[in-house]
């Protein structure tokens, strides 16, 4: 087939003949001969043709993918470091919210053990007053029955010695006098 | 041995039988002895002794005890006798009984009342 395309070539040249003459001269002169330059070309033509499809294509195709790979890839991690910075903000408002909460009941519970601390305090102090009121009264009471006691043995002594005076010191007519007056009494 | 409500009854009414004129009759306790003894009705000994004590309470409200410390006229107890007739409507008789504790005064018991005019009354209600 190559030899038939050579010689498909002279005979075009030889029609050709004329115009392209001078430059079929000048490659004569340099050496190169047209029929092995048109199979040069053919074979590289058939060469690049069998790169291309073999080589060149699958390699355009293979960067191809892998650009678009490495697009997807980056648009991945971009997507990432939004979420990643949408969830770092998401957290900090978390973590500022949960401060806040913390904190809220930190306040609460401080509140509430002061106001436990305080109600303790006042009943303590309740509990103190009422204790120290009762002993007081009990020891009022106290001083009172003894006193009572006192004053009951105190008047019982002076009773027994004034009764023992009288027997000694009383006559017969003092007694008579008395009986008199107590009848009289008895009598009205 | 307890009375019953017979027994009870029973003394109640030979009590009554027992007076005359509101006063204890020696005759009719007689009398009521005697029925008792011949009839012997049940629960006798409950019914002698709650006749008993009827009767020895009367003859109590008719009689005033006079404890006395030092010497009492009897002028003054029959002045006494003749105050309580009249407060208790009977023939009340007074008795001297001798209390050397009552230092000075006199105190009148009449079945479960006491009137006192002592000086050891008058001392104990002064040591209350």
């Amino acid at each position: 087939m190559l030899t038939l395309l050579l010689a498909t070539v002279d005979t075009a040249h030889a029609a050709e003949a004329g115009p392209l003459e001078g430059l079929k001269q000048t490659f004569t002169h340099f050496g190169v001969e047209p029929k092995y330059l048109v199979m040069q070309v053919v074979s590289f033509l058939i060469l690049f043709g069998v790169l291309y499809k073999f080589g060149i294509k699958p390699t355009i195709s293979t960067m191809e993918e892998r650009n678009k790979k490495i697009g997807d890839g980056l648009r991945h991690a971009e997507e990432m470091q939004a979420k990643l910075a949408a969830t770092a903000t998401e957290t900090a408002a978390l973590i500022k919210a949960a401060q806040l909460d913390a904190q809220k009941l930190v306040d609460e519970a401080r509140k509430s053990a002061k106001e436990f601390a305080d109600k303790q305090n006042a009943e303590a102090t309740a509990r103190a007053a009422d204790t120290l009121a009762k002993a007081q009264q009990a020891i009022e009471l106290e001083h009172k029955k003894m006193l009572n006691e006192a004053r009951g043995e105190i008047a019982r002594l002076v009773v027994k010695t004034t009764e023992q005076v009288l027997a000694k010191k009383l006559t017969d007519a003092d007694r008579a006098a008395y009986n008199e007056a107590a009848t009289k009494e008895l009598v009205s | 041995m307890r009375a019953d409500k017979k027994t009870k009854l029973l003394a109640k009414q030979l009590f009554k039988l027992s007076l005359v004129n509101g006063a204890v009759s020696p005759e009719q306790v007689t009398g009521v002895l005697g029925y008792i003894e011949k009839h012997a009705p049940r629960q006798s000994l409950a019914l002698l002794q709650l006749y008993h004590r009827a009767i020895a309470t009367e003859l109590a409200k008719a009689s005033a005890v006079v404890e006395h410390a030092g010497p009492v006229s009897d002028a003054a107890l029959q002045s006494i006798a003749a105050a309580m007739t009249k407060k208790y409507s009977r023939p009340v008789t007074a008795s001297a009984k001798a209390n050397p504790k009552l230092l000075a005064g006199l105190r009148v018991r009449v079945g479960s009342d006491v009137y006192e005019s002592t000086v050891a009354g008058q001392l104990a209600t002064l040591s209350l």
